[in-house]
């Protein structure tokens, strides 16, 4: 596929990354080894809750191969504690205090106590297995709404409350304010014509990526700590390692390998383990490395969802919706990870709860519960899986009740025109929300179906048809990620030009299989006139990258290739204005076309120098130059959108429903996206496709099952069950795209947000499948077993 | 300690093992060869690890390298010759891999998987996937590029 | 997590040397390997921890389908894969064939064998409970020399627990040559695709030359007592003629009154209703091919 450097963007390009990876040859943390290498295994609490009366090391140092055992008292005055600032939002929360390993108490069941060091990774098990620690096993806090209630048991003694986090997101700042819209949206629910009222759950799942955690540590005196972490965000976990550890800033470099197994948000927070890896090196001088096992990995992360949300919409009998009132309660977990503390994510769910449609008036409230359990760590659909789930079933029982089409009802209520401020105050820039829905209906022949399903229940078989929506965030602004996470939501790229007319190009994130390294070749390749494979991409290095926040909130397509693009046209511009100088002709940029690697002067096409005398001459001869110009070529440039930025789809899902079993079977999936802007229509599709597939594992397969003392039993991926290519559908993804227009290139970061309409759409389709039962369900997981006993209340055997 | 002989990717190995070295870490510790992949605890469920045992797809994380003795294996390093095999060539072209953590074993099963069966319906190559899991993809690009590379493997256009 | 520590390691490859090596280790302290796709899970998280392996896969005489005059043997060390692509085994041994082609996936069913199976026993394993509904016998060898032959129901014991001493081998288990006109089948739930029975269901029967059932076997995968008969089944199916009613009211009899439980994958009111709606399907396909 030779695509020619002006369709570049746009172009189903092969991916560079690919060539190493189909052959084997990629780099991943755990590939990466150096000499002297010592291996590092956590022993985990087995309590959910407990008070450690002592810790036997003993008999684990003395075993033959082992260098190190710490236990928490080690860390106590030799690293700071946590929270602090770099990985604290501000947000007012009981924010709690914590080392790397537990002191004195174990919060939930795999939280770190001990830390072995080994010459081998296999003695270093064996190791593990000889700490002995003495417990006092006490009540634990498992149900979230419980543990809310007066009397409760405390997860962290010393805040007082299992309250960590509460905010009303309706109204205002003050508590008057806040009120007085209570008071106006219990007016429109006292006028309404109908009322739904439901308790929806949303079961603890998230985005396990295939490759654990890992950290590898290597200091020497001279030059401090380097540390490889699998991480979405190098820049602040090198700032959080400079804070806690009290290390000079000029000494320490992190790196995130150029190749990640996925990261999905749970290689985003800050976690302790890379904290007491790295004190470990720096105490050893040796390089110290961790592994995380997937029992680990399933024991400690990737939990995510785990909300109740009372949800009260009221709507006329014409199907307009009117107001929406919230009180969701979300299971934070213990909360001990850095930038998230399990909050953040119900928080930004709570925001996102209005979706797509016009509300006249909303009250949302969200209360968060400390619980024994792994902390809440963000998964792709960050927080709002649950909310949006809850509001697209509600919006259908609006539909049923009112004798609407559920899809006539949502195109009625969907925001006409942007840019629109929803009653969570979340800014929705543009887009155009009836193009994308019109696109979607247009796949899906409405009225056959509804005659087909006719026909099939006449036959005893039930089809169902089931719509969703969703409004995600395309990139975060500044102006969300300062108060949300204490960060920069601005996206930087450095772009090297090479004397030899290749580019290079450098950015802080650290993408874990986006196809970052293609997408902005493509870019870059657009705008100079040359191709892709000229074009080499570095990421997730802080020693040669520019700050960056780090791989999340959809931020590559829309901040970052907007700083790339930025660099490249201020580059542009000195290539150009040089280039006139030589040429002796007035002119300035927009007079030249870069193309088929040569710069052509558009007055006298004649008038031409190839892209590489072009760069070399500047880079390399920075004589006679016009006044004032210096000779190289690099820019850093860095793009911050004035408002928060968003893109927007919609699902549409048909099933067929066994009502002697409740299993059900997807039998189409096809999508309607405004992604702005493509710049790789293959990679756009394969994230559509990733994260439906995702949403819908975790909607129907994946649990994290936390039993009545808190032990987790669905921590291998026999008991955690993701979905796999037999269990789910083909995909069909179709495009209304509107270019946004807050970038240069128009496009919007995408594939984030992405999973959240799918439990919805899933749920309303099986839902319809039942309409002659009057089903309808308000948890996930939507399993088989669920929808036979739906069946069985509904015919009276329950 | 035991010494395995063995043949991987063409070379003959002869390797004084612990019992308890689990295959996958001595191809990925001992021979570097890093492109298998580790992805369960104890479980074997990922498929990550999956490598060709005299030709058949096997996964490494549940056999000891003394198993191996005598055995010829084969590993993503050894898939390709000079080009890519049109398996491997299918996934570039066709999107099937995004973070790529699976795919060495995707690409070990599903080689074996033709071999057995070189034209497979859909059905039978997500049933035939049932042993890797994938987070990233969806598995649609996946099954597009199998379909696509039996065809081309029987010599259709 | 990695393997504890082993002492030995043997490959031998005759039987004689496979219990010659496992009678020069202490008792308790040594186990066979067959295709270790269950042993190496349990080994790799320590809840197994054995001293020495003996490991099977060079034993020849321990792999192979046999039929002869209708009989069927299988080696112990005889893959999934094997037996589920062997074109031979339809019709009375079609459980055997549902059972193979299902288990874990393809890498697993390329390693894993029949005997290993059995001989793990499993809590909710689908071989099992295939050999128990078509009425195997396991075939032993001990390191004294002597052998024995055990019905499946007298060797499966439990989850994990078989009849199977210490210092035995699981050589083969065989099948005399069936009745004309018997047909098995198995099949079972899971939440996702091969995985481990929720509930697995294995029926086996023969009928007469009138169509009238005359043997009846059932067995049942995914109840924690591991793989049992379902005699209220069996009862209700022998002497019928296969009907699609006397089917039904013999699967709402064997839910009604097997011991479901509730875990994480399904409610016990559940394994009820899949006994029940798996059952009829298995019976049905059971009796269709006693029919071909």
């Amino acid at each position: 596929m030779a695509a020619t450097p002006q369709d570049m963007l746009g172009a189903r390009l092969p991916r560079k990354e690919d060539l190493r990876l189909v052959t084997g040859t990629g780099k991943y943390l755990a590939d990466i080894l150096l000499p002297g290498m010592l291996h590092a295994v956590f022993v985990r609490s087995e309590y959910a809750h407990a008070r450690i009366r002592g810790i036997d090391t003993s008999e684990a140092l003395a075993l033959h191969g082992v260098v190190a055992v710490y236990t928490g008292i080690d860390f106590k005055d030799t690293v700071k504690p946590m929270p602090q600032p770099v990985v604290q939002p501000n947000l007012p929360a009981r924010y709690p205090t914590f080392w790397p390993l537990a002191i004195d108490k174990v919060k939930h069941h795999g939280e770190p106590v001990a830390l072995v060091i080994a010459r081998d990774k296999y003695v270093a098990v064996d190791a593990a297995e000889l700490v002995v620690v003495d417990y006092e096993e006490l009540t634990p806090v498992l149900d979230p709404e419980r543990a809310l209630e007066d009397g409760s048991p405390l997860v962290h003694e010393e805040d007082g409350s299992n309250e960590i986090f509460a905010m009303t997101l309706t109204g205002g700042l003050t508590e008057e304010e806040q009120q007085r819209n209570a008071d106006a949206v219990e007016r429109i629910f006292q006028g309404a014509d109908i009322v739904v009222k439901e308790r929806f759950r949303v079961h603890r799942t998230g985005i396990t990526p295939m490759e654990p955690r890992g950290v590898l540590c290597d200091w020497n005196d001279a030059d401090g700590l380097t540390a490889w972490i699998t991480t979405q965000r190098p820049h602040i976990d090198r700032l959080a390692l400079i804070d806690l550890l009290d290390i000079p800033g000029e000494q320490v470099r992190v790196i995130a390998p150029r190749d990640q197994g996925g990261g999905f948000g749970v290689k985003a927070p800050f976690y302790r383990e890379n904290l007491a890896i790295a004190y470990a090196a720096r105490a050893l001088k040796r390089p110290v490395r961790w592994i995380e096992s997937r029992y680990e990995s399933l024991m400690n992360v990737g939990q995510e969802r785990d909300q109740v949300n009372y949800l009260e919409v009221a709507a006329r009998k014409d199907g307009k919706l009117l107001a929406l009132r919230n009180r969701g309660v979300a299971d934070n977990g213990v909360g001990t990870t850095g930038v998230y503390w399990g909050f953040v994510m119900p928080f930004l769910g709570a925001v996102e709860m209005p979706n797509a449609y016009t509300w006249e008036a909303g009250d949302v409230r969200l209360r968060v519960a400390t619980t024994n359990k792994a902390s809440l760590t963000p998964s792709r659909a960050f927080g709002h899986f649950p909310t949006r789930f809850a509001i697209e079933r509600a919006v259908d029982m609006v539909a049923r009740r009112v004798g609407m089409e559920p899809s006539a009802l949502r195109r009625m209520n969907l925001v006409p025109s942007l840019p629109y401020t929803s009653v969570t105050n979340e800014y929705y820039d543009s887009g155009d929300f009836l193009r994308v829905w019109d696109n979607l209906m247009a796949q899906v022949d409405l009225p056959a179906f509804r005659a087909e399903q006719a026909a099939a229940r006449a036959a005893g078989r039930y089809l169902g048809i089931g719509f969703g929506c969703g409004v995600e965030l395309s990139g975060v602004a500044s102006e969300l990620l300062v108060p949300m996470e204490n960060q920069p939501g601005y996206g930087a790229a450095t772009v090297r030009l090479d004397p030899r007319g290749k580019v290079l190009v450098f950015g802080g994130d650290a993408p874990g299989g986006q196809g970052h390294e293609t997408t902005t070749a493509q870019v870059v390749a657009s705008l100079f006139g040359i191709q892709a494979s000229d074009v080499v991409v570095t990421t997730g290095d802080t020693g040669t990258t520019p700050f960056g926040s780090g791989s999340i909130g959809a931020r590559a397509g829309s901040y970052f290739v907007s700083a790339v693009a930025e660099a490249c046209g201020e580059l542009k511009d000195k290539i150009t204005r040089i280039l006139a100088h030589d040429l002796q002709i007035e002119a300035s940029v927009q007079h030249f076309e870069f193309k088929n690697g040569e710069v052509v002067y558009l007055g006298d096409r004649s008038k031409r120098k190839s892209f590489r005398d072009a760069v070399e001459r500047i880079i390399m001869f920075p004589i006679n130059m016009p006044e004032g110009e210096v000779g190289g070529l690099e820019y850093t440039a860095f793009f911050e959108a004035a408002k928060p930025m968003i893109c927007f789809n919609a699902d549409c899902c048909i099933v067929e429903v066994n009502v002697d079993t409740g299993d059900f079977e997807i039998r189409r999936w096809v999508t309607s996206e405004d992604v702005g802007t493509v710049i790789n229509p293959n990679i756009v599709d394969g994230q559509m496709h990733g994260a439906i597939v995702q949403g819908l594992s975790n909607a129907m397969f994946e649990e994290f099952v936390y039993d009545e003392r808190g032990q987790q039993m669905s921590a291998d991926f026999e008991h955690y069950k993701l979905a796999t290519a037999a269990d789910v559908p083909d995909i069909e993804i179709t495009y209304a795209t509107t270019p946004c227009p807050h970038t240069p290139l128009g496009t919007r970061g995408i594939g984030e947000g992405r999973p959240s309409s799918v439990p919805g759409a899933l749920t309303n389709a099986v839902c319809d499948a039942l309409a002659p039962f009057g089903i309808e369900i308000a948890e996930l997981p939507l399993r088989p077993n669920l929808v036979w006993r739906k069946l069985r209340e509904a015919r009276g055997e329950g | 300690m035991p010494v395995v002989k063995l043949t991987v990717n063409g070379t003959r190995y002869e390797e004084e093992v612990p019992e308890r070295l689990l295959l996958v870490d001595f191809l990925r510790e001992r021979l570097a060869l890093t492109g298998t992949h580790v992805g369960c605890t104890f479980e074997g469920v990922c498929g990550a690890c999956t490598i060709h045992l005299d030709g058949e797809a096997v996964k490494s994380c549940l056999m000891l390298a003394v198993q191996a003795d005598g055995h010829e294996i084969t590993t993503i390093e050894g898939l390709a010759g000079d080009t890519l095999t049109p398996l491997q060539a299918a996934f570039r072209e066709h999107h099937s891999l995004q973070c790529g953590f699976c795919t060495p074993g995707i690409l070990m099963n599903m080689s074996d998987f033709l071999r057995e069966n070189p034209d497979p319906s859909e059905d039978e190559i997500r049933r035939g996937l049932v042993g890797n899991l994938c987070r990233c993809t969806g598995y649609v690009h996946i099954v597009r590029a199998v379909k696509d590379a039996a065809r081309r493997m029987r010599g259709e256009a | 997590m990695f393997p504890a520590r082993i002492e030995h390691y043997a490959r031998p490859r005759t039987v004689a040397e496979a219990l010659a090596a496992l009678s020069r280790c202490e008792p308790g302290e040594a186990i066979f390997l067959a295709g270790g796709q269950s042993a190496m899970q349990a080994i790799k998280s320590r809840m197994l921890r054995p001293q020495a392996l003996v490991d099977l896969q060079a034993v020849a005489e321990l792999k192979g389908i046999t039929l002869t005059g209708g009989a069927l043997t299988i080696g112990a060390m005889t893959r999934y894969a094997d037996i589920a692509r062997d074109a031979r085994l339809g019709g009375a041994f079609g459980a055997l064939t549902d059972a193979a082609s299902h288990v874990g996936d393809r890498q697993v069913r390329n390693r894993g064998t029949i005997g290993g199976s059995v001989c793990w026993n499993y809590v909710a394993a689908c071989t099992p409970t295939a050999v128990l509904a078509t009425g195997g016998r396991m075939n032993l060898g001990a390191t004294s020399g002597a052998t024995r032959s055990l019905a499946a129901d007298d060797f499966l014991l439990g989850p994990l627990e078989t009849a199977r001493q210490d210092d035995e081998l699981l050589l083969s288990v065989s099948w005399d040559a069936p009745a004309a006109r018997t047909g098995s089948a198995y099949a079972k739930w899971g939440l996702v695709t091969d995985a481990l029975p929720v509930i697995g269901v294995g029926v086996s029967v023969t009928q007469d030359a009138s169509g009238k059932c005359v043997q009846a076997r059932v067995a049942l995968a995914g109840l924690a007592g591991g793989a049992q008969r379902g005699p209220a089944a069996e009862v209700l199916l022998m002497g019928s003629a296969g009907d699609a009613a006397t089917i039904d009211a013999a699967f709402a009899a064997l839910a009604a009154e097997a011991d479901t439980h509730s875990d994480l994958s399904a409610d016990a009111d559940y394994r009820r209703q899949l006994i029940q709606s798996l059952g009829r399907e298995v019976a049905q396909r059971a009796f269709d091919r006693a029919r071909a």
